[in-house]
């Protein structure tokens, strides 16, 4: 049995504690939202937050999150209106959107400690998700605009 | 075709709904009557609901190319609704209004706008005259004297408004109008325009649901163990090596492997790498990329080969020509990569065969699963979900295959197959690789006097080839290119390869545009001109290349000298009834190639979302630049050497250039957005290179010679 907290609620699994977390989000707690894409942490699909930090659901053991917060896109605000998701919405950032899940959450955590990016830092905060579609030029626009609506 | 919407109806439930056929495609656009068991009309094309809701049913898949936004606005436009009230829905099976000009349903060849646009408008017309037809009568006024806006009917001269869901029960009742009438020109106000797209607040938090997103009730998972060389079968398998293994339900034989079905995917894979299996020995068991590479290279020097394309008279001209320029090109294999891996969802029960599935190839699916599990068509049904990312993948049926094989040994349980990244890589379906000897002189001038063209290795698929052995997934962007070379001649020696291949996005121009733009850069060296002025001397004056290779260079400031250590190089490839300029910027950082800039001009006739244009052509220089760089699959031991993102390496944030897109209208009917983008960007990319380093680059990715 493994516990932590998922997007705020107490949860329990029984799965076995070596699944990586991203199957136990997707297949026992139905939040699917957070993909999969490589399974081996070089893709960034599969990106939630574990105490605040971004890392790839797909790599981390679920006994690696016990007591832990886990976040994912349906988590990370309430109404689903993060600044990073209205500013993904205002530049209308996704292609197929397969990895936005990733990218939204891997761009909230950078503008937490970073609040104003520059194009060095999102480089380096965001080279870890790949996007197939290619929609950079987007995410880029759009990562600079959600750190302003979260400054304003 | 008249029809009564009042008899038809299309959804259950919905028979108040006013409804409206699919008009027939411009005839130009039509293939000959098919046989009556294939003339299976959806019931209705176009619903608007007692709510005012309007439904439409659609073919095209949404792969991320924003074609149900595009749909939308047109539908919308023309029937005066709002375009946020337009669903956009896909039929379960496929039929002939939807099938394109090659007579299947694809979501394919850039097709969803361009094809659907003018039926689209017609139904959408038929349903406003009706709605008006309605209005008139109700309000006692002139037809004329009516508009179709916002989602209603408005007489302005007495301020009254009928919303549109008022009107069907009365509309609904009414003869379809034979001759739709059009909106003229002026009132076309919502085309052209960027509408925020339909499906960007559900993918930004986390609720699109993609195939691999599926849940049914009581539903299993399954992952596959499939063997490495392709063409090999089981030879043996141990089903009691895992059975017992947590969560395990059955191990179930497929093609080229087996299934292993579990109480969830990660107990699933488990036991499917655990597997106990052994395949058979194949005669390609020892193929590497040398041996394909210099069989294919046999088909360069081959004779008798069958002519495609010859007019005036290249050999004579070619033999009396001073200099002669020759090059050889060459390109790898690559593989799709869908950040969604292969996925399918089946539920299998007696005379009912139901899929959830993002496919691109509904009919494909349909064709092939009826000829390998003999499934009626009648008994297919296909549920169409968001597809993360297609790219010429998604058409392919072995997922589904092994997913309804899989719900059968559970008795009509619904089970989900969800390949792994390194399934997917290693599985095959991939781009061809193919070599060509490029022929051409020019004169005194700089005007290309003959060129002849021989490619060399496999075709795609006897299905489509026409006569004199061409093969459009081989030779488009050759036998259609631009130049006025007025001797001239095209060929392929067929060199069949025991690799499975699937059409990848652009298809034969994602490298005979590479190919094509750096032999003309070549015989531009040649003739001693910059590389622009020489495309501008050989292409026909009315040609629709010059105003985007024109807005390109423009953009790009190309008739200024290059900021030191910026090199550019120019390209323009004509595709999917879009042409399409690229000017790339490249950087040396020593030996490795960067490309910080990117400007690209498409002309693709009426753009019906700029926005969409202009990320569709960002993305598609992004994904071209992928295999321009690094990505490639090649072969050892018959098998694929690469199997993720780690060896299959993909642009990130951090090597994207900046691409700057303008679209250049000049009047020419709709073209394609979705793949017109990725043809030119290499040849832009290594004439970039050549001005750089003065290296020719012949064969890709860019990193084989030390470059990247
Ligand atoms: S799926 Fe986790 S990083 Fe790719
Ligand atoms: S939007 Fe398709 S992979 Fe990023």
């Amino acid at each position: 049995m493994t516990d932590f907290t998922l997007n705020g609620e107490a949860v329990t699994s029984d799965a076995d504690p070596a699944t990586p977390l991203l199957w136990v989000i997707r297949e026992r707690f139905g939040l699917t939202g957070t993909k999969y894409g490589c399974g081996v942490g070089a893709c960034g699909a599969c990106t939630v937050h574990l105490n605040g930090q971004p890392v790839p659901s797909c790599a981390l053991p679920l006994d690696a999150a016990a007591d832990g917060e886990i976040t994912t896109i349906e988590g990370l605000a309430p109404d689903g209106n993060h600044p990073v998701q209205q500013a993904w919405i205002e530049v209308d950032v996704p292609q197929c959107g397969y990895c936005q899940s990733g990218q939204i959450m891997a761009t909230a955590a950078m503008i937490r400690e970073v609040p104003d990016p520059t194009d060095a830092d999102i480089d380096a905060y965001l080279s870890g998700n790949l996007c197939r579609c290619g929609v950079y030029n987007r995410i880029r626009a759009a990562a600079k605009r959600a750190a302003e609506i979260a400054r304003s | 075709m008249t029809v009564t919407p009042s008899r038809r109806t299309f959804l259950a439930g919905a028979a108040a709904a006013l409804t409206i056929p699919l008009a027939r495609p411009a005839v130009s656009q039509t293939l000959p009557p098919q046989a009556p068991e294939l003339e299976r009309w959806p019931d209705a094309f176009l619903q608007i609901d007692t709510d005012g809701r309007v439904t439409c049913v659609l073919p095209t898949c949404e792969m991320g190319q924003g074609t149900h936004t595009g749909q939308a606005m047109i539908l919308a436009e023309e029937l005066g609704a709002d375009w946020q009230s337009i669903q956009i829905v896909m039929p379960q099976q496929p039929s002939d209004p939807y099938r394109l000009p090659f007579g299947q349903m694809r979501s394919v060849g850039s097709y969803g706008i361009r094809f659907f646009h003018d039926p689209m408008r017609r139904s959408a017309a038929q349903m406003r005259m009706m709605l008006t037809q309605a209005a008139a009568t109700q309000l006692g006024v002139p037809k004329y004297d009516l508009v179709a806006r916002d989602g209603m009917i408005m007489h302005a001269d007495t301020n009254r408004a009928i919303p549109f869901a008022d009107l069907v029960p009365a509309a609904r009742l009414l003869p379809v109008p034979a001759e739709p009438k059009l909106r003229p020109e002026a009132e076309r106000t919502l085309t052209g325009t960027n509408v925020p797209r339909l499906d960007t607040p559900a993918k930004t938090r986390g609720e699109a649901v993609y195939a691999i997103d599926v849940s049914l009730p009581d539903m299993a998972y399954a992952a596959p163990r499939m063997a490495p060389v392709f063409s090999a079968e089981v030879e043996a398998m141990d089903e009691a090596s895992v059975i017992d293994m947590p969560g395990v339900l059955a191990v179930v034989p497929v093609p080229r492997g087996a299934v292993v079905v579990a109480d969830s995917w990660w107990q699933a894979r488990q036991a499917a790498d655990a597997l106990d299996i052994t395949f058979t020995a194949t005669e390609h068991d020892a193929l590497d990329e040398a041996t394909l590479n210099a069989r294919i290279a046999e088909g360069l020097d081959r004779a008798g080969v069958p002519m495609t394309l010859q007019r005036g008279d290249p050999l004579g001209t070619l033999d009396a020509a001073e200099t002669v320029i020759e090059a050889d090109y060459q390109v790898p294999m690559l593989a799709h990569a869908c950040m969604e891996p292969i996925t399918c969802t089946a539920q299998a029960t007696e005379g009912r065969t139901e899929l959830w599935a993002g496919t691109q190839g509904h009919d494909w699916k349909r064709m092939m699963l009826e000829r390998e599990l003999g499934i009626p068509s009648d008994e297919l049904f296909i549920n169409t979900t968001y597809l993360g990312g297609g790219f010429g993948r998604k058409t392919w049926h072995h997922d589904a295959a092994q997913a309804i094989l899989a719900s059968r040994a559970l008795g009509g349980r619904p089970v989900k197959v969800i390949w792994s990244r390194e399934d997917d890589t290693r599985f095959g379906m991939y781009r061809q690789t193919m070599q060509a000897r490029f022929r051409g002189s020019v004169d005194a001038e700089g005007r290309i006097t003959a060129m002849t063209v021989r490619v060399a290795g496999p075709q795609m698929g006897a299905a489509i080839v026409q006569e004199n052995n061409m093969d459009p997934f081989s030779l488009l962007g050759l036998v259609d290119q631009p130049y006025a070379v007025p001797n001239y001649a095209v060929d392929h020696a067929v060199v069949d390869i025991p690799v499975p291949l699937s059409a990848w996005r652009a298809i034969a121009t994602s490298f005979t545009g590479y190919w094509m733009e750096s032999f003309i850069d070549e015989l531009a060296e040649a003739a001693g001109m910059d590389p622009l002025a020489f495309r501008l001397l050989n292409l026909p004056s009315d040609s629709r290349a010059r105003p985007v290779l024109e807005r390109a260079a423009e953009m790009a400031d190309w008739n200024d000298p290059a900021p030191d250590s910026v090199h550019r190089g120019i390209s323009v490839v004509g595709s999917y009834g879009s042409m399409v300029a690229q000017v790339a910027e490249v950087t040396m950082a020593g030996d490795r190639v960067t490309v910080p800039r990117v400007f690209a001009a498409i002309d693709c006739g009426r753009a019906i979302h700029p926005g969409q244009v202009e990320t569709q052509i960002q993305g598609s220089v992004i994904d071209a630049l992928g295999p321009t760089l690094r990505a490639k699959i090649t072969l050892q031991d018959g098998a694929a050497v690469q199997s993720n993102y780690t060896d299959y390496p993909l642009i990130r944030i951090d090597e994207a250039p900046e691409v700057a897109v303008a679209i250049v209208e000049t009047g020419a009917p709709l073209g394609g957005v979705g793949e017109p983008g990725v043809p030119p960007l290499a040849g832009a990319v290594c004439n970039a290179v050549f001005a750089a380093t003065g290296r020719r680059i012949r064969s890709l990715p860019l990193s084989d010679h030390g470059l990247a």
